[in-house]
């Protein structure tokens, strides 16, 4: 198959790594908005694939004969558009609240030509989606989700995370909206792998969005991130250093509360690692199934559009993801 | 008896002395407010994160 993939930063260039390593891929054309930064990067890539710039003009002849379109850049919602109309399957890594709406409101168009738009393949959204869905089957009934990340991937991605920070969060609290003020909420969470605990707050990310259209009889889904003092009291201004690179250290923490055999029960997963390496692989997993007509037709996240979460968590487990699941017990049992 | 500084204030060598002591204090008040602010949480005593295999990762049979 031929893929297409847009953005080629930290997340865009381990999503490729994933699409050529796998046999399924014949091509990847990388198309880029700053192809020549972009082809130094692509050295570290190996296998089929071009890099050529991210135009009106350039875009279409990408998409003849294209099996996904991977978008892990900002503002692409015109390429999603562009992928629909020609009958390619979209898979989106963003994270921004804006973008991934705009793709979910393509769901009619996407129903009605049979095709899947991923909205937030990435780690949160994206894997957190997935641990959700997974979460939940274990469970009779689901009231609650949470969600609680550390870290970021590449520049952009630290970029939202400062800007989510000052933005009005939606949480759905009682089976609906409520607005909450960003950077409130702090709770002490602990994260599988070496992070151990870190406080988090309410921050603007779309996985409230995805999971409540995912699982719309829940009476209460939040997201959290991990952030300093520093963060919250920085977060007005703007970003006092550049952001690194890429994020070293990630986590990702997702709680299902509900009900089985009657009790009252809690399922918490979790995952560590670098989270652009986490977001790519999301990202590249869901495309291939996406190219394979093995995901839901329509616009959504993967808690809505993968019909099978274990089987990609299984998947991703093999490419190297490491999922783990917390096993607590009260501290007085009689309790 | 008649205190010689009565209705006089704070002597003038001493202001920037009271000054300090206000600003120190509004600091450490302000500090207590962020530190106190908050739910928090309690850390866990028992139970731990474990590594799911991936044989773990299938569906469970529902009643």
């Amino acid at each position: 198959m031929r893929a297409v993939l847009v953005g080629l930063g930290a997340v865009g260039a381990r999503a490729a790594r994933q699409l050529l390593a796998s046999p399924q891929v014949d091509h990847l054309a990388v198309l880029a908005r700053k192809p020549v930064r972009s082809r130094g990067r692509s050295r570290e890539l190996s296998g089929s694939f071009e890099v050529a710039e991210l135009s009106p003009a350039t875009l279409p002849a990408a998409l003849r004969g294209a099996s996904v379109t991977v978008l892990a850049a900002p503002g692409s919602q015109w390429v999603a558009q562009l992928s629909i109309d020609a009958g390619v399957p979209v898979v989106s890594a963003s994270d921004r609240p804006d973008e991934v709406r705009a793709l979910v409101a393509m769901d009619r168009q996407a129903q009605g030509r049979g095709l899947a738009v991923v909205a937030g393949a990435a780690m949160a959204p994206g894997l957190s989606c997935l641990l959700a869905a997974w979460a939940s089957s274990r469970l009779d009934q689901l009231s609650e989700l949470h969600i609680a990340t550390l870290g970021t991937g590449g520049p952009q991605c630290a970029k939202r995370r400062h800007a989510s920070l000052r933005e009005p969060v939606e949480e759905w609290r009682d089976g609906r909206w409520a607005r909450k003020a960003p950077g409130s909420g702090r709770e002490l969470v602990w994260f599988p792998g070496q992070v151990g605990g870190a406080d988090c707050y309410r921050l603007n990310r779309p996985d409230t969005f995805l999971l409540v259209r995912a699982f719309p009889g829940t009476s209460c889904v939040t997201t959290r991130a991990a952030a300093s003092r520093r963060d919250r009291l920085t977060s007005w201004l703007p970003m006092l250093r550049p952001p690194h690179p890429e994020g070293t250290v990630g986590a990702l923490r997702v709680e299902a509360r509900g009900y089985r055999r009657g009790a009252a029960q809690s399922v918490v997963l979790g995952a560590a690692g670098r989270p652009a390496l986490l977001a790519g692989t999301v990202a590249a997993t869901a495309a291939l199934r996406a190219a394979t007509g093995q995901l839901r037709p329509g616009a959504g996240g993967l808690a809505s559009l993968v019909p099978d979460p274990a089987a990609v968590l299984a998947e991703l487990h093999d490419r190297g993801v490491q999922l783990s699941a917390f096993e607590g017990a009260p501290v007085n049992p009689a309790w | 008896m008649t205190s010689p500084n009565r209705g006089r204030g704070w002597p003038a060598k001493f202001k920037p002395l009271s000054r300090a002591m206000l600003a120190v204090a509004l600091a450490g008040l302000a500090a207590l407010v962020v530190r106190l602010r908050g739910s928090g949480g309690t850390p866990p005593h028992q139970g731990g994160w474990r590594e799911l295999a991936a044989s773990e990762l299938a569906p469970p049979a529902k009643p």
